[in-house]
């Protein structure tokens, strides 16, 4: 099956998903905040985060020294126009397989009741 | 290279999105619920600025007074942005936040202004301290629930705005 343009196979990979989509939402957030809610360890974090930086997707910015030093993360305008193609693409998929798609993926329906599988399978494929 | 995506997967993915989103409304409205202090610091803060003017400083010290109020608002801003572990992103703001900024000052002002005609009207002694503590009072009681009001349909706004933005 031949991928819709938009799609990003740097985004792709779902623990770098969940962090670019984390960050769509947010000005910046700083990295103990999105180790937090993805449930991932230090390093695995820190690991995605500089491949997205490396391809100019996030800037990281240390402030402070000392204790009171943080890191935070920011998307930049790269970054933030691969990810609405990447959506754009992912849902391009679900809508040309038509019938045979999940007929629910095109309804806005409350978050929490439907993410809770995915949640818990992101999480456990974070983990690793 | 190139990766093949299947329909099931993609919808999963799409599924995916959602959760990290969700965690940020979570601390948003976290903060919203229990970042009491900064409201009480705040209304402190108002407090001595409008039992000042009580004292009948010279118009020079008046000045500076509202200097240092202005000051110790930023100050108090500063720290508390520090703090936040995050920030929304601009197009997930809602009006109620820029409605409930502007009600806000609105309705300080407003309770300002009428307890000084109250205490006036009253005769009562240590206006400037009426003033200031039912100033703060009123602030403290509405900016919780008014906060709280203010991102309560954020949650469900960025929802709409990944399917709008999916749907472009």
């Amino acid at each position: 099956m031949s991928t819709p343009s938009g799609f990003d196979e740097l985004i792709h990979p779902s623990t770098r998903l969940s962090v670019v989509a984390l960050l769509a939402a947010t000005e910046w957030a700083d990295f103990p905040f999105i180790r937090d809610s993805l449930s991932l360890s230090d390093s695995a974090l820190s690991k995605q985060l500089h491949t997205l930086e490396e391809a100019g997707y996030l800037e990281i910015r240390k402030e402070g020294g000392g204790r009171k030093r943080r890191t935070k993360v920011r998307l930049t305008q790269r970054g933030r126009t691969a990810f609405e193609g990447h959506v754009a693409a992912l849902r391009a998929i679900v809508e040309g397989a038509g019938a045979t798609a999940p007929r629910t993926a095109a309804e806005p329906e409350p978050a929490t009741a439907r993410t809770a599988p995915a949640s818990q399978q992101h999480h456990a494929e974070a983990g690793r | 290279m190139s990766t093949s995506v299947d329909a099931e997967q993609a919808w999963l993915d799409l599924q995916r999105i959602r959760v990290p989103e969700e965690r940020v409304y979570d601390e948003i409205e976290r903060c919203a619920h229990r970042d009491a202090r900064s409201t009480y610091t705040t209304a402190a803060i108002m407090w001595v600025f409008i039992a000042s003017w009580g004292l009948d400083l010279p118009e020079w010290a008046f000045w500076l007074v509202l200097a240092g109020y202005v000051v110790g608002l930023g100050a108090l801003g500063y720290h508390f942005n520090r703090r936040s572990r995050l920030r929304l992103h601009r197009s997930r703001h809602s009006w109620r936040q820029f409605a409930m900024f502007f009600a806000g000052m609105v309705v300080t002002a407003a309770t300002i202004l009428l307890s000084d005609r109250l205490v006036e009207s009253l005769g009562l002694p240590f206006g400037s301290l009426i003033q200031a503590t039912v100033s703060a009072g009123v602030f403290v009681l509405l900016v919780g629930p008014a906060n709280r009001w203010a991102v309560s349909t954020l949650r469900a706004r960025g929802a709409r705005a990944v399917l709008e933005g999916e749907a472009r």
